[in-house]
């Protein structure tokens, strides 16, 4: 699937560079900074499928390389999928 | 685990690689499937790659963070989320809303009126700020009484429940589908609830909300009827208790 970048993407990178280096630095962060920050993150959110309608199919290695798909991760009422932004940061 | 005993798995999905999964899982001793998305391909499937972060930034690649509850066959059943990255809905909201079961500490309140009894409460004990608590309202009637369900006509009141509070950013509250009956008293037919049923909801707390034990007002609306008597409309108030935790601060990174 194609995904049409954001034509304001480099005034988005700017504040969440800003953001970060804020964060990192332990600098003061203000309300009017982490706000334009979650809505730049936030802008135009999209939640997949809807319910009453297939997942697409999956194929993926988990945390010790098995390839796990639905039919194996599944139990008998079926399977909760989170998907999260990182387990590293 | 409480979904596990209902038959449900969980498996999670990011763009992190193995390695850095693989030492996620032993660290944290989690027991369940850390997937690796790492080109993102999946992510992109489902149609929620995040294209608001610029190639070059740590977070690029991430999706908008959604939960899917999803039957054996590949259908979706539910799915959660919270339109603030920052924010997660509860635990004890999916284990109310998959499950059945309630939190340890969660508080409940009871409602008597004539010859219906609720009991409604949240999902759990706490919750943060920004976070979407679960909530539920058991219905019991005596025998030959009813309440109305929806689509009713405006002359009479289906039975809801609502909170009623300007720090709630959104709520909702579903019944199961209420039965068709013809009320020979009317002689019209309406959809009806009677004897023992519940109904399940969430709340979604705004962000920021001050930290500590707070009350949330709330209210139910229904009508009572029997086959022969069909009482006025009512509303009866109430309050549950929720402890909002403090939020934690981020932590500036290495």
């Amino acid at each position: 699937m194609a995904f049409e970048m954001p034509d304001d993407l480099a005034e988005k990178a700017a504040i969440m560079r800003e953001f970060g280096r804020r964060r990192a630095a332990g600098e003061p962060v203000s309300a009017e900074l982490h706000a334009a920050h979650v809505n730049a993150t936030n802008d135009r959110y999209a939640t997949g499928p809807e319910p009453g309608q297939r997942i697409p199919d999956f194929a993926l290695p988990d945390q010790n390389g098995a390839l796990r798909s639905l039919s194996n991760l599944s139990g008998p009422n079926g399977l909760l999928l989170v998907f999260y932004r990182s387990a590293d940061w | 685990m409480i979904l596990e005993r209902s038959g449900l798995r969980i498996a999670a999905v990011s763009y992190d690689s193995r390695e850095i999964l693989r030492a996620f899982a032993e660290k944290h001793d989690i027991g369940f499937p850390l997937l690796s998305d790492h080109d993102s391909a999946v992510i992109r499937r489902f149609g929620i790659f995040n294209p608001n972060i610029a190639p070059g930034l740590r977070a690029h690649g991430v999706p908008h963070p959604v939960d899917y509850v999803v039957a054996p066959d590949g259908m979706l059943i539910r799915k959660y989320f919270v339109p603030n990255y920052q924010h997660r809905v509860t635990a004890s909201a999916v284990v109310l809303h998959e499950c059945g079961a309630i939190g340890e500490d969660a508080a409940a309140v009871t409602l008597r009126s004539g010859a219906l009894t609720v009991e409604i409460g949240f999902s759990g004990a706490k919750a943060f700020a920004g976070q979407e608590i679960g909530f539920f309202a058991r219905f019991k009637l005596e025998k030959g009484w009813h309440v109305y369900g929806t689509p009713l006509p405006i002359a009479y009141t289906a039975a809801s429940v609502s909170f009623d509070d300007s720090r709630i950013a959104r709520q909702s509250f579903e019944l199961p589908e209420a039965r068709p009956v013809k009320i020979r008293a009317l002689d019209e037919t309406l959809p009806i609830y009677g004897g023992s049923f519940q109904g399940l909801g969430s709340v979604l707390l705004k962000f920021p909300f001050e930290a500590g034990r707070t009350v949330l007002p709330g209210k139910l609306r229904f009508q009572q009827c029997s086959d022969t008597v069909c009482e006025a409309p009512q509303t009866i108030t109430f309050e549950l208790p929720l402890t909002i935790e403090p939020g934690i601060a981020a932590t500036p990174k290495k």
